[in-house]
C-alpha cells in the first residue's frame, strides 16, 4: 500500500463521509427534540432528486443545493405536521414518509436520470496546486466539504450552549416538564425538525449535486438508515458524529481499498465492517443511562389543551 | 423502558426489511402498461404491435437507453409498427402483468430486454402461442420464444487493446457490479486485449454489489485511481458516476452499454462500446409481419453492426487509434480469437486449454479471472 492510497482513503472517508455527517446532525436535532425521524431515507431521496433536477434545468448547482435544502425542510415539515399536530405514532408516520420520498423522488427525477450537470465546484487550497494532480485532486474540496465541520461545531454549539438548544433538549427530555417551565413544545419541535430537515438537504445535496453528479432511483441506498444508526453510535452528539460519518464511510473506502489490493477476503465480508463496527458500539454502551437516548424520545406530546 | 425496546425492535426489523427491498429496487409506477402513451390503435392503422419492457429507467445513459433506442429503430424502419413502452419493470411480478397488458392492447410481439425478464416471458410465451417472444441476451428457446444478443467479449477485449496502449501506469481498474460470470467474462477479455500490446499491465477489480450505489462507484473509482491506475472502464447500469468522476481527476475512461457515456468525459475518454440493435431488431420484426419468424438464438457482434464502437477521445493519438482497429480487423477476420487457449487463471491453473476455445455457454458460468487481473472472482 502506498503512501496515495492510505491518503485516498483519508479522502474517499471525507468525500462520502459529507453526507452522511450532515443527515446524521439533522437526525441528531430531531431526535434530541424527541422525535424520531425514520424517514430520512425518503427525505435525502427527495433532497437529491429535486436539487439534481434543478442543477440540470438552470446549470447553477448552488440554486440546486439551495433547492434540495428547502426540500429537505419541507419533507419534514410532512412528518411534522403528522407527529405534532395530528400526534400520529412517529415510526409510522417516518416509515410512510419514506416511502412516500420513494415515489416522490422517483417522478421527480424520471426525465434526469442520465442528465449531465456541472457538480459544485472544487475549491483547491492555496499550496496543493504544487503537487502532482493526482494528489491535489485527493483534498480538492467543495464548499460542503469545507463547511461540514463548522457545521456539526454549530449544531454542537446550539444544542449545548444556547438557550434555544436548552429548551430543544428539555422537550425531547420531559415535553411536560418543559411546557410547565414556560416553553412551547409543539412549536420547538417544528423548529428542530424545520432545521434537521435542512441539515439533511444539505448531507443530500452533497450526494446528488457534488459527489455523485448523478440521480439514479434509490441513490441513498441505506445511507438514510446508516444516520439514524450513526446517531446512537455518536450518542446524540454532533462532535462525536464526527468521528462516527469518517469512520463509517474510512471502513467502506478501507474495503474497497483491501478488494483492489488483491488481498483474498470475500469482499461481502468486507462490506460488513460498517455494521459490525455499529453492533460493537451498542454491545460496548448498551442502554447505560449516561449514553442513552433523550427520555422521551419517540412519545407523542399530548399537550395540556 | 419496555417500550422503547420494543420500539427499536420494530425499527431494526424495519430497517433490514428495507435493506432487502432496497436490494431488489423499488418499483415505481411510471407510464403503467394500461396507459397507453398513444391512442390504442386499431388492427387497419398498425401492421404489428410491439410490447417492449426494460428493466430500468430508458434515459440512464446505459444498457436501458441502449436497449430503448434499438427498439425505436424498429418504428423508424418500419412506420406501420406501433409501439408499447414500458421502464422501470425490475420485478418478474410486474413483468408478467406488463407483458399480459400489452398482449391484452394487442401486442403481437414482446420484446424484454432485462436480464430476470427471461423465465416470467417464457411463461407467456406457453399462454398465448400467437404472440412471438424475444429476450435480450436469454438461453432459452421456445416455439414463439427465442432471444437475441450482441456479442459484447470481443468488444471489451479491442478495448483493452486501447486501454493497454494508452495506460502509463501500466494499472488498469475495472469497476464491477457483481461477480457474475458475463461480467469476469468481460474483465478476462479486457485484460487479455490489454496484455496482448502491453505484457506488463495489471487490471483491479472492484466490486461494489450493488447495480446502481452511484456513492460506492464514485468511492470505487477514487479507490482504483489512488491505487494508481490511470484507465476506468465498468460494468454497471449506468456508467456516469465512474466517468464523471475519472474525469475530475484527469484519468482515462472506457464506457460500456450506451454510447451516450462519452458526453461524461469530453476530455480523457478513450472510446467505449455499446449495444445498436436497432437493425437485428428492426430484422425481426419485419419477419413477424411477413410471417416468417422463426425461434433462432440469435447472437450478432460488432462486425455485424449489433454493438459499435464510440469515437476516440481527443487525447489518443492516431497510431493508438490505428492499432485498435488492425486489431478489431484481425478479430473480425478471425486471426484473433479472444478466448483462444491456453489461457491461465489468477492461480496459474489452466483454464482453456492449448488448441481449445472458451464457447459462449461457457461464458456466463466463469468463476475465474485470468492471469494478470487482481481482485477476487467470488
Amino acid at each position: 500500500m502506498t503512501l496515495l492510497s492510505v491518503l485516498g482513503v483519508l479522502s474517499s472517508a471525507i468525500f462520502s463521509g459529507t453526507s452522511l455527517l450532515y443527515t446524521t446532525l439533522g437526525e441528531i436535532i430531531d431526535q434530541r427534540s424527541g422525535i424520531v425521524n425514520l424517514g430520512l431515507e425518503g427525505v435525502m431521496l427527495v433532497s437529491a432528486s429535486s436539487g439534481f433536477a434543478v442543477t440540470a434545468i438552470t446549470d447553477n448547482p448552488y440554486l440546486g443545493v439551495l433547492v434540495s435544502i428547502l426540500a429537505g425542510a419541507l419533507m419534514n415539515m410532512i412528518l411534522g405536521f403528522l407527529v405534532i399536530s395530528r400526534r400520529a405514532n412517529q415510526l409510522a408516520s417516518g416509515l410512510a414518509l419514506m416511502f412516500f420520498g420513494f415515489g416522490l423522488s422517483a417522478w421527480i427525477g424520471r426525465s434526469y436520470v442520465g442528465a449531465k450537470i456541472n457538480g459544485l465546484p472544487r475549491i483547491s487550497l492555496p499550496g496543493l496546486s504544487n503537487l502532482p494532480v493526482l494528489y491535489s485532486s485527493l483534498f480538492n474540496f467543495d464548499l460542503l466539504i469545507y463547511l461540514v465541520i463548522p457545521a456539526a461545531i454549530l449544531v454542537w454549539w446550539l444544542l449545548f450552549h444556547t438557550r434555544w438548544g436548552l429548551g430543544l433538549r428539555a422537550v425531547g427530555e420531559n415535553a411536560d416538564t418543559a411546557y410547565a417551565s414556560g416553553r412551547n413544545p409543539l412549536r420547538i419541535r417544528y423548529q428542530a425538525l424545520f432545521v434537521g430537515g435542512l441539515l439533511v438537504g444539505l448531507g443530500a445535496a452533497h450526494l446528488s449535486i457534488a459527489y455523485t453528479m448523478n440521480w439514479t432511483e434509490y441513490m441513498t441506498a441505506g445511507r438514510g438508515f446508516i444516520a439514524v444508526a450513526l446517531v446512537i453510535f455518536s450518542k446524540w452528539n454532533p462532535l462525536r458524529a464526527i468521528v462516527g460519518a469518517l469512520l463509517f464511510s474510512g471502513a467502506v473506502a478501507f474495503q474497497l481499498l483491501l478488494q483492489s489490493s488483491g488481498i483474498q477476503i470475500s469482499p461481502f465480508l468486507l462490506d460488513t465492517i460498517p455494521y459490525i463496527l455499529t453492533i460493537l458500539v451498542l454491545i460496548a454502551w448498551g442502554g447505560t443511562p449516561k449514553h442513552s437516548a433523550p427520555a422521551s424520545l419517540g412519545r407523542v406530546y399530548q399537550g395540556t389543551e | 423502558m419496555k417500550s422503547k425496546f420494543f420500539q427499536s425492535m420494530l425499527a431494526i426489523t424495519v430497517i433490514s426489511l428495507l435493506l432487502l427491498t432496497a436490494c431488489a429496487k423499488t418499483e415505481t409506477p411510471t407510464e403503467a402498461p394500461t396507459e397507453p402513451t398513444s391512442p390504442p390503435p386499431t388492427e387497419e392503422e398498425a401492421c404489428l404491435i410491439i410490447g417492449a419492457l426494460h428493466g430500468g429507467p430508458i434515459n440512464d445513459a446505459g444498457y436501458n437507453q441502449a436497449m430503448h433506442e434499438s427498439v425505436m429503430a424498429i418504428k423508424e424502419n418500419i412506420p406501420c409498427v406501433e409501439i408499447i413502452e414500458a421502464e422501470n419493470v425490475p420485478e418478474e411480478a410486474g413483468a408478467t402483468t406488463t407483458m399480459e397488458n400489452m398482449i391484452q392492447q394487442g401486442a403481437g410481439m414482446i420484446i424484454a430486454t432485462a436480464f430476470n425478464h427471461q423465465y416470467p416471458a417464457l411463461e407467456l410465451s406457453q399462454k398465448y402461442p400467437d404472440v412471438i417472444f424475444e429476450h435480450a441476451g436469454g438461453w432459452e428457446m421456445g416455439e414463439n420464444f427465442a432471444n437475441f444478443f450482441g456479442e459484447p467479449p470481443d468488444a471489451w477485449y479491442i478495448m483493452g487493446v486501447a486501454a493497454g496502449k494508452m495506460t502509463e501506469t501500466n494499472k488498469l481498474g475495472f469497476v464491477a457490479a457483481f461477480p457474475l460470470g458475463w461480467t469476469l467474462t468481460f474483465a478476462n477479455a479486457f485484460h487479455l486485449g490489454a496484455a496482448s500490446v502491453n505484457p506488463d499491465v495489471e487490471t483491479t477489480v472492484t466490486f461494489t454489489f450493488s447495480w446502481g450505489d452511484s456513492a460506492k462507484e464514485a468511492d470505487a473509482t477514487n479507490s482504483l485511481i489512488n491505487q494508481g491506475v490511470d484507465v476506468i472502464t465498468m460494468h454497471v447500469d449506468s456508467p456516469t458516476t465512474i466517468i464523471s468522476t475519472a474525469e475530475s481527476r484527469a484519468v482515462y475512461s472506457i464506457g460500456f452499454q450506451s454510447l451516450h457515456a462519452q458526453e461524461f468525459a469530453p476530455e480523457y475518454w478513450i472510446s467505449g462500446t455499446g449495444y445498436t440493435l436497432g437493425d437485428t431488431l428492426t430484422w425481426l420484426a419485419s419477419t413477424v409481419i411477413d410471417g416468417t419468424w422463426e425461434p433462432i438464438f440469435l447472437r450478432c457482434s460488432l462486425f455485424d453492426g449489433c454493438m459499435a464502437m464510440a469515437p476516440f477521445g481527443p487525447r489518443v493519438p492516431q497510431e493508438v487509434q490505428d492499432e485498435v482497429l488492425a486489431v478489431s480487423a484481425d478479430i473480425e477476420n478471425g486471426t484473433i480469437v479472444v478466448f483462444a487457449g491456453p489461457i491461465l487463471d489468477q492461480d496459474g491453473n489452466v483454464v482453456v486449454a492449448e488448441g481449445e476455445v472458451l464457447t459462449d455457454d461457457l461464458m456466463n458460468s466463469v468463476d475465474w479471472f485470468v492471469e494478470g487481473i487482481i481482485g477476487s472472482p467470488k
